[in-house]
């Protein structure tokens, strides 16, 4: 699964997750992506899942681009403790995610299975998201 | 190519909530510069970019953008979109000298069937979606058309063996590769690796986070082993 080889802080504050996406708004590798509608973490192992089900969906014949990574340690307090004694130990890494970022990035020759595959993606994510193509209006 | 023409009004209210008006009733602010101009920030309607964008050139059309009855021969530089609408929030147009070079993004596409590679479990893949060309505006092509019929599993077309028509010139490093054949994996041996490592995962618990230190996260491991 995705996470940093080594960091600066171990233990993050959770912040706020407020706003548009800065940037990655676009499509910069395939053909479709994935574009989240709503702000939130997702876990390195949910970034994992969409993209087994997407590769898996795909079979082969296509190429997969993931366009977020999880750097943020979120920690958790063991079951059954007392409050205080500091700060919970870092046990999932998440990638912090606002609406309008691409997610993942596909390039496949049969739109219609490009389609089926990022929809069983999108069913792993905890965030609503859509498909984008290149093609844009006006 | 012909050039079409695109109504500005000059003289609108600048800042981030005058803007807001503007997309709410179907104007999208811009701005016009280049040629030592100073910049002029206009706005055009919706409808109208819509309407000069939809030829073959797309991004490319040059334009003749009218501000207060002067005409600015122009190409699109940028255009910004919403992040989730989708729609567009800013153009920046930039004015050109009809006769000189300017250097613009021209999308490729790629055309047969590479019945060779599809045979072998190949995949075409185009490393680039557009060819960043040198030309005048009149002769800037609408798209970059790529015939890969011929291609076999270890041929590569590279910039230089790209047809470009005449008076066109690609900017770029001639080695760089623009079409390549993908050599596919077994992408299920692939899928079942990644599949047991889920699985691995999950049996040891969510203790993976702990990269640097990894003293207290292996503790519950630790405890098993004894």
């Amino acid at each position: 699964m995705l996470m940093p080889r080594k960091v600066a802080h171990r233990k993050h504050h959770r912040g706020r997750t407020r706003g548009l996406t800065k940037g990655g708004s676009e499509l910069a590798f395939g053909e479709y992506g994935i574009q989240a509608l709503e702000p939130g973490w997702l876990t390195a192992r949910q970034i994992e899942a969409a993209r087994i089900a997407m590769t898996r969906a795909i079979k082969r014949g296509g190429k997969v681009w993931i366009n977020v990574f999880p750097d943020k340690p979120v920690t958790k307090k063991p079951a059954e403790t007392r409050m205080g004694s500091g700060k919970g130990n870092p046990e999932f890494w998440v990638a912090v995610v606002r609406p309008g970022r691409v997610l993942f990035e596909l390039s496949f020759p049969n739109e219609e299975q490009a389609r089926i595959a990022m929809n069983k993606a999108i069913q792993k994510l905890p965030i609503k998201a859509r498909i984008i193509t290149r093609e844009e209006t006006i | 190519m012909s050039d079409t023409v695109l109504v500005a009004e000059s003289g609108r209210i600048t800042g981030s909530a005058a803007a807001r008006r503007m997309r709410a009733d179907d104007v999208i602010p811009a701005v016009v510069y280049g040629l030592g101009m100073e910049p002029i920030s206009i706005s055009v309607a919706r409808r109208d970019l819509r309407q000069a964008l939809s030829g073959s050139a797309g991004m490319n059309t040059v334009l003749d953008l009218t501000v207060d009855g002067n005409v600015y021969p122009a190409i699109i530089k940028e255009l910004q979109r919403h992040p989730t609408r989708r729609t567009v929030s800013h153009v920046d147009f930039i004015q050109i000298n009809l006769s000189e070079e300017i250097r613009v993004h021209v999308p490729l596409r790629l055309e047969g069937d590479a019945h060779e590679v599809m045979n072998n479990n190949g995949l075409v893949d185009p490393a680039v979606d557009s060819i960043e060309v040198a030309t005048t505006p009149r002769l800037i092509p609408d798209e970059i058309v790529i015939d890969i019929s011929e291609m076999t599993m270890d041929s590569v077309i590279r910039l230089g063996d790209v047809a470009l028509p005449d008076g066109v010139v690609a900017t770029g490093d001639p080695e760089s590769p623009v079409v390549t054949v993908l050599v596919m994996r077994a992408e299920v041996e692939e899928i079942e690796e990644a599949d047991a490592e889920l699985a691995e995962a999950a049996a040891e618990g969510e203790s993976t986070a702990d990269s640097d230190a990894g003293g207290e996260g292996e503790a519950p491991s630790g405890d098993t082993a004894e």
